[in-house]
């Protein structure tokens, strides 16, 4: 039995023995805390280390994970007892950001967030713009305008509604501050227990007892007037591992606008031109995170009236080229060892390498003609044709075809067998193009969207069934080798070292080899 | 063998081959070969390798089924359409979960999580009796399409799995289709009215 398992089984079996919750359960993130990732979360942990370094992250505080394992544990009151101390945190927020939690003339607005030790799918996420009412409206509007006070507010009910009350319409929005933040805590620690968090947990092996932290933080405003609007920030590319940041910025908006997709985000270089200073302010941020955390980052900030925030980090997701020229990169400036760099390139990246590919640098200059749902893998080119007579008699002239419909049925299915490709305009993951191409192993990409078909007919195209992209053109396939790809040999280079004498094993192998190595070592 | 059963068979086909014909419609080779003459000769069906509607096939089709359509309590057909369309939601997250574990194509290793998909097929197929019993009702053609759906359920317990997804093969996913094609139709939507609003996915 584990340690967390045994704490949780103390804390169930004996009213008495029931830890005194008080001061400790609610943590101002001022870079202080020496408290574990398993207590503050994910997020918490790295708010608490971004302020330990000096860095502009707006202030928080967070209710560590236990007391969400004693709430689901049956402890019903224990919101009550840690209560006194959330208000006298929040106290705290209020003087460091020297305004005023539900009323004005200076509002102080609060986001509310989960964070498990290690995120997963189906928890709450966050809850923007808490602590609005409508003397809370006013005072926003006097101070900003009342055209940016009612679009807060309406995002914040929106938000609410959807998130908190899980648009359950006979329920409505608290108006009372105070209700709207205990509610979302609430919230957060119900949706540790919502089937899909729950079927991820058994999925991955992770015990059920944890719980989650909640940060709550003052919001920063992305979407007022004058040199204001938020971002997301790539310490480096992560398609290619090129030494570069890449980002999005969008002028006069708030976090979830970025991630959402809704809007056109401009490139970075935006930001550079219209507020210098901030971009220089966030490049160094970048460097500074990235060589203490040693890995490439996803930062996301905001900029309220000029002044640089950055809301939250954590390490980027990352192609398999990019985790090899990274992992070499990270360790030829020693910010790794051999044995990390190994750990940072799983079998399945080089198996990935090893079989022909769209490479980064050839899907970044091709020109992305249409984007839909991945519904079956492969990458495969040809020429594009709408009509099914006209694709089987093109097939018949061993013509490489590629069938676009509007969607399809099963009278298009002989169309489907001699093409190479399926491309719909509508659809999902379980329409029957998504089926009949896996069945069929076709490359597939679905739900692209009306006038697809019309706009792709005739055109020679390739197809990337795995990422849901069409290009313009026939694009190369190819392959890495581990003998003639310079990365990846220096990769297998270090591979043989740490291992010792395994001279012809192959990389993957020996990648396998090293992972079971490590996991009987720790156990 | 009636011209609308035998141009609808081929339109759901697309393209077939003389012998998939008689054996997707059940009936005798010579019966259904004698047909197929007829409307051929008649200017419907195109022969080549494989047998096709021309397109005086297709409109004569899109009359016939609209006067089939006329004679039907409409609001009867829709209800028993719209219980369709909520088996139809579980049958299509079954096929996905066949086809598709963690977002990748599934390997069929693991056998248990193979018979858990497997095994929610028999609930589908219990589930979409009565509504085809109640459709069977207004649109007596339909009878065909229980015996189908059985045989490929039986087929797929014999340890056979193709008949599951395979196209070209009267396999449960290529009959349910055809059967949907059906329903849509005589609904009076199309497949295009459908996916947009989300009941094909």
């Amino acid at each position: 039995m584990n340690l967390a398992c045994l704490r949780f089984m103390t804390r169930v079996t004996s009213d008495a023995a029931r830890p005194d919750l008080g001061r400790d359960s609610v943590i101002p993130l001022d870079g202080s805390s020496r408290l574990p990732r398993e207590a503050l979360g994910n997020k918490g942990f790295g708010i608490n280390f971004m302020r330990s370094l000096g860095l502009p992250v707006p202030p928080a505080f967070c209710l560590i994970t236990d007391v969400c394992a004693m709430a689901l544990a049956g402890d019903e009151r224990v919101l009550d007892r840690v209560w006194p101390d959330v208000l006298e945190k929040l106290r705290w927020l209020e003087s460091e950001t020297s305004r005023t939690f539900g009323h004005g003339p200076r509002p102080l607005l609060l986001s509310v967030r989960s964070g498990a030790a290690q995120s997963m799918p189906g928890m709450l996420d966050t809850v923007l713009d808490l602590g609005i009412d409508d003397a809370v409206q006013q005072a926003l509007g006097s101070h900003a305008s009342p055209e940016f006070a009612a679009d807060t507010r309406s995002r914040f009910r929106a938000m609410y509604q959807r998130i908190v009350l899980g648009d359950d319409s006979s329920a409505d929005v608290p108006d009372d501050p105070l209700v709207q933040l205990r509610g979302a805590i609430e919230a957060v620690f119900a949706s540790w227990n919502s089937p899909r968090a729950a079927a991820y947990r058994a999925h991955h092996g992770l015990d059920g007892t944890g719980g989650t932290a909640v940060v709550v933080q003052a919001m920063v405003f992305g979407n007022l007037h004058r040199d204001s609007g938020t971002g997301v920030l790539l310490s480096r590319n992560p398609a290619t591992g090129a030494d570069e940041p890449l980002g999005e910025w969008l002028p006069g908006a708030q976090g979830e606008d970025v991630v959402s997709g809704t809007f056109d985000c401009l490139p970075l270089d935006a930001l550079r031109t219209e507020q210098p200073r901030v971009f220089n302010e966030l490049m160094a941020a970048a460097k500074e995170l990235e060589r203490l955390g040693r890995d490439v980052l996803d930062i996301e900030f905001s900029v309220e009236e000029g002044r640089l925030w950055l809301l939250q980090t954590r390490v980027a997701k990352r192609s398999p080229q990019a985790a090899v020229r990274l992992a070499l990169k990270f360790r030829a400036c020693g910010l790794i060892d051999d044995a990390e760099a190994l750990r940072r390139v799983t079998p399945e990246h080089v198996r990935a390498l090893l079989s022909p590919s769209l490479q980064p640098e050839t899907r970044l200059a091709a020109t992305l003609l249409a984007t839909g749902l991945p519904a079956s893998p492969g990458v495969t080119s040809g020429t594009a044709y709408t009509d099914v007579d006209a694709a089987l008699d093109a097939a018949d002239e061993d013509q490489d075809v590629i069938l676009v419909r509007i969607s399809t049925s099963p009278d298009d299915v002989a169309g489907m067998l001699a093409a190479r490709a399926i491309v719909t305009e509508v659809g999902g993951a379980t329409s029957h193009a998504a089926v009949v191409s896996r069945e069929i192993g076709r490359p597939a990409v679905v739900g692209c969207g009306a006038g697809v078909a019309a706009a792709l007919d005739g055109r020679s195209i390739t197809v990337d069934g795995g990422a849901g992209e069409v290009f313009d053109g026939v694009l190369e396939l190819t392959a890495w080798s581990e003998r003639d790809t310079p990365d990846l040999a220096a990769l297998a280079a270090i591979a043989r070292r740490v291992l010792g004498d395994v001279c012809e094993t192959p990389l993957m192998a020996m990648l396998t080899a090293f992972r079971l190595a490590e996991r009987s070592d720790v156990g | 063998m009636d011209e609308l059963t035998l141009l609808q068979a081929v339109r759901l086909k697309g393209r077939v081959r003389h012998g998939d014909i008689a054996a997707t419609l059940d009936d005798d080779e010579a019966a259904v070969d004698s047909a197929v003459k007829e409307l051929t000769e008649a200017g419907l069906l195109m022969e080549g390798k494989t047998l096709r509607l021309s397109p005086d096939g297709r409109a004569r089709l899109t009359e016939l089924l609209a006067d089939e359509r006329r004679g039907l309590d409409a609001e009867a057909f829709a209800k028993a359409y719209d219980e369709f369309r909520g088996v139809n939601r579980e049958f299509k997250s079954l096929i996905s979960q066949w086809q598709l574990r963690h977002g990748e194509p599934n390997d069929h290793g693991d056998a248990d999580y193979d018979a858990a998909v497997l095994g929610r097929l028999d609930g589908v197929h219990q589930a979409v009796l009565p509504i085809l019993a109640s459709a069977t009702l207004q649109l007596p053609r339909l009878d065909a399409y229980p015996a189908k759906l059985s045989a490929a359920l039986e087929k797929v317990h014999a340890g056979d799995t193709t008949w599951l997804t395979r196209p070209i093969i009267d396999s449960y996913h290529t009959v349910w289709f055809e059967l949907h094609e059906e329903l849509i139709g005589a609904a009076g939507l199309t497949r295009e009215d459908e996916a947009k609003a989300g009941h094909t996915e």
